[in-house]
């Protein structure tokens, strides 16, 4: 347990490393760093060496299983296809399946499987494969969390390339669900197989060995060409060992590497820094549902205390973007003309006065130490709330402690997220009356009906106005203070192209990345 | 453990002058006991392992849980994992389990087996060239140091040593990383893995080895040098030397035999503190072991990982003791 020391002492060992490493870059302007790395024709061939954090004991090969690794999930992705994919136009884009609709009544969903989709061993999918694939999805103890309102008797084939969805209530998002997790195998693949299973992805398994693995192109897939020969994924368990093998160019990109690591690198003219923004919220959870910070006016208060910017820069290393304590800043349809709430310590003193809220006392703020940035954003944060009389005292919790005895009841506390693309996600996950993950205990009519009409409308335009209501209740009164955004930061090495840009994880799709040479 | 009935026992042995068969016969009985007795220990061990584990807050369920799944999803899980069941039942299970080398199964249903299968022999080859390099370097600095004792080249081996033992692995790493590797380009940071598991290169154990060794050399240094210094006092050394034998010949032939025991019990100790070290070294050069298992199975509060990581290492460990105790009863033994 002695992962906090060792990451304080990571973060003393990457300073020292990073100041002493701007010594290492002069010898390197000849290669001067790739303006934009999507520029030039797709050059074919080449193996793309990547690193993914996982830790040793907690691989998987199951694509339904939890996948706590990204080493883990990255390589489940590039073999197995889910039927949607994150996109960077509209936040969900096809992937096996190549078309969706709705019934009037936003229920029953058709899929249409993607013209050419076919297994590694040759045979084509059929929806009888997707139905058994998303059932053992839907059966696992996560399966009511990732198709959330579809039953198990409600995924059906029609066909042999249509499969149905039948969710309990109207749900205009429903493709969206489908996005990260339903991975098809072949039907009736068993849990003995599972590690040879073959899937319908851009790639193949060569090998794969305690969280390590090789992948080879697959020249039939459905999706289009892909450029590389060869992935090898390699896991590395602190993020700093795999900035130090991308900087000794052992790997040639290291994957989701942190504010840290990207601070490291900026010195070396040959490493490309590829910020992906909108790829991961820390907001502090205000309860609603009783004690201290129930009075709206309050909650209003802790929002004008923030020193936005201020948080950015110190907490993100200006590795991110302020927010505006709306969730689901990624999403195409995200509200960015809700006037900026900025900081104002007058305001904030008038409101709690108003609100008769108690300075005398002090108020415990929850972290955990689980993503980079967590714990020290409560730190500052309390810094700040002090300068407007509030006295915070942050408490960090152990990751177990904090899931078992804070979460979902602590009046104050720190949270993360990173599937950031959908306003609709968040508001159904965390704060829709009585849904499962409501993190501030928040009820709040309006906002119950608005978020009906947003899943309930068809109509596009009548859809957006509501989503656009749904925002503005949800900036004023919610439980969520959301100081910011953190960019998800990919390195790489000089000749990797075409990286995506795509926050959470889109970043794992690496079927169109090249190599220059 | 009990070196004191192994010496008396050997002492008896000596009296009584028993046949050889019968002597040997005695002596893979001790040796047998001694086993028994470290088997009951790892397994004192293993149920305080068990026990510690259950009395951290949250589980294996709730650890590999989706954020936000329903209690019902995580009540099946633990069902699953068979968590709703006495820890003593489960301790019990995985015990009886073992002699068949059946290690159990992780929170994510990996066979523990399958996850140990190339991290411990690649710890067990970290460890063990650590324990030479540490075992070759202390004895030359020990022996270097009391050739002349108070000299030049003992007092200054004397404060170096006492640095490398008092810096803690993750100095020496992190110094090696910036020397050996981003500064110069020697040596590869990391530590890549072949498709069989195994390190891709002999170069990328250099700095993972030196960085244990660094601080156990120091202190086995010191060990070396202070045994020898305590044989120096002895008669027969004295006498060695009054009889005119070179300071070499006094040193290897009279004062090292009898400092032996204690080299041996120090080198013995130090299997802990390199395996140990290697939790941290292992994660700091991303080398494929045991280490990085561990750190993540107890953070998922992975029972069965964690147990049979402890069960590897604590047999390693016993192992090596028993060959210390070995050294120490065969020299006591023969000069009693």
């Amino acid at each position: 347990m002695n992962w906090t020391r060792r990451q304080a002492l990571w973060a003393g060992g990457s300073i020292g490393a990073a100041a002493l490493l701007t010594s290492c870059g002069d010898g390197d302007d000849a290669t001067s760093r790739p303006a934009d790395s999507a520029s030039g024709t797709p050059r074919k061939g080449g193996t793309l060496r990547i690193g993914a954090l996982g830790r040793a004991s907690a691989t998987t090969r199951d694509p339904h299983g939890t996948q706590a690794n990204e080493s883990d999930y990255l390589i489940i992705s590039l073999v197995y296809d889910t039927l949607t994919a994150p996109g960077l136009k509209t936040n969900t884009v096809g992937r096996l399946a190549s078309g969706w609709k709705a019934s009037d009544d936003l229920k029953t969903w058709r899929f249409t499987i993607a013209k050419g989709a076919a297994f590694h061993d040759g045979s084509p999918v059929t929806a009888d494969d997707v139905v058994w694939s998303l059932r053992r999805l839907r059966n696992t103890p996560s399966g009511a969390a990732r198709l959330p309102g579809i039953k198990a008797d409600g995924i059906t084939a029609d066909g042999r390339g249509t499969v149905v969805l039948v969710s309990d209530t109207p749900n205009a998002e429903l493709p969206l669900l489908t996005r990260l997790t339903t991975f098809v195998l072949k039907k009736g693949t068993s849990d003995k197989e599972l590690a040879k299973a073959p899937g319908t992805g851009p790639f193949t398994l060569d090998w794969f060995r305690g969280g390590n693995a090789r992948l080879l192109r697959n020249d039939k897939w459905h999706g289009g060409q892909v450029h590389l020969d060869a992935i090898e994924v390699t896991m590395f368990e602190s993020p700093q060992a795999m900035a130090n093998a991308l900087l000794g160019g052992q790997i040639d990109v290291a994957s989701n590497a942190g504010a840290v690591a990207a601070r490291t690198a900026a010195s070396r003219k040959d490493i490309q820094v590829v910020r992906r923004p909108d790829d991961m919220a820390m907001p502090i959870v205000m309860r609603t549902a009783d004690g201290p910070f129930a009075d709206a006016r309050v909650r209003e208060a802790m929002r004008l205390v923030v020193d936005r910017e201020a948080m950015v820069k110190q907490v993100l290393s200006g590795y991110g973007t302020v927010a505006n304590d709306i969730l689901g800043t990624g999403d195409p349809a995200y509200a960015d003309d809700v006037p900026q709430r900025k900081r104002d310590l007058a305001k904030a003193k008038k409101l709690l006065e108003e609100a008769n809220f108690g300075l005398s006392k002090t108020y415990e703020l929850v972290t955990t130490e689980d993503i980079p940035g967590l714990a020290e954003s409560a730190a500052l944060f309390a810094g700040q709330a002090r300068e407007a009389g509030i006295r915070i005292k942050v408490v960090k919790q152990e990751s177990g402690t904090f899931y078992d005895k804070t979460w979902l009841k602590g009046a104050l506390y720190t949270t993360y997220w990173g599937t950031n693309d959908s306003v609709v996600f968040f508001a159904s996950k965390t704060m829709v009356t009585g849904a499962g993950q409501n993190e501030a205990g928040w009820s709040e009519p309006r906002f119950d009906d608005t978020y009906r009409k947003v899943v309930g409308t068809a109509d596009a335009k009548a859809r957006a106005a509501a989503l656009r209501e749904l925002q503005k209740i949800e900036h004023e009164k919610s439980g969520y203070l959301v100081w910011g955004m953190a960019d998800g930061i990919d390195l790489a090495g000089p000749t990797v192209r075409n990286l995506p840009k795509l926050p959470g994880y889109g970043r794992v799709q690496l079927e169109n990345v090249w190599l220059a040479r | 453990m009990n070196e004191a009935a192994i010496r008396r026992a050997g002492a008896a042995a000596e009296a009584t002058a028993a046949p050889a068969p019968r002597r040997a016969l005695a002596a893979a009985g001790r040796a047998g006991l001694v086993l028994a007795q470290r088997a009951l220990l790892l397994s004192v061990l293993l149920a305080v392992v068990f026990a510690a584990i259950e009395l951290l807050p949250g589980d294996a369920a709730t650890a590999t849980s989706e954020r936000g799944e329903s209690a019902a999803g995580t009540a099946a899980r633990r069902h699953l994992l068979g968590l709703d069941r006495p820890v003593w039942e489960r301790f019990g299970d995985w015990m009886t389990a073992l002699p068949t080398g059946d290690l159990g199964t992780s929170a994510r249903g990996e066979r523990v087996t399958g996850l140990l299968a190339a991290p411990f022999p690649n710890t067990l080859l970290l460890g063990a060239t650590a324990f030479a390099v540490t075992l070759v370097t202390a004895l030359a600095l020990g022996c270097w140091g009391a050739l002349r004792p108070g000299g030049a080249v003992d007092r200054i081996l004397g404060l170096a040593c006492g640095i490398a033992l008092a810096l803690p692995e993750f100095v020496v790493s992190v110094g090696l990383l910036l020397a050996l590797s981003l500064w110069t380009g020697w040596l590869p940071p990391v530590t890549l893995t072949a498709p069989d598991g195994s390190p891709a290169s002999w170069t990328m154990l250099v700095m993972p080895v030196l960085a244990l060794a660094v601080p156990q050399a120091g202190w086995n240094a010191r060990i070396v040098r202070g045994a020898l210094a305590d044989q120096a006092d002895a008669p027969h050394v004295t006498a060695a030397r009054l009889d005119g034998l070179s300071p070499r010949r006094v040193l290897l032939r009279h004062a090292l035999p009898g400092a032996w025991p204690a080299i041996a019990t120090g080198a013995a100790t130090s299997t802990g503190m390199l395996l140990g070290g290697a939790v941290v070294v292992e994660t700091l050069f991303n080398y494929p072991g045991l280490g990085t298992v561990l750190s993540g199975a107890v953070a998922d509060r992975d029972t069965p990982v964690i147990a049979a990581v402890v069960a590897c290492t604590g047999a390693v460990i016993s192992l090596v003791l028993l060959g210390a105790d070995l050294v120490r009863a065969r020299t006591l033994g023969a000069r009693p």
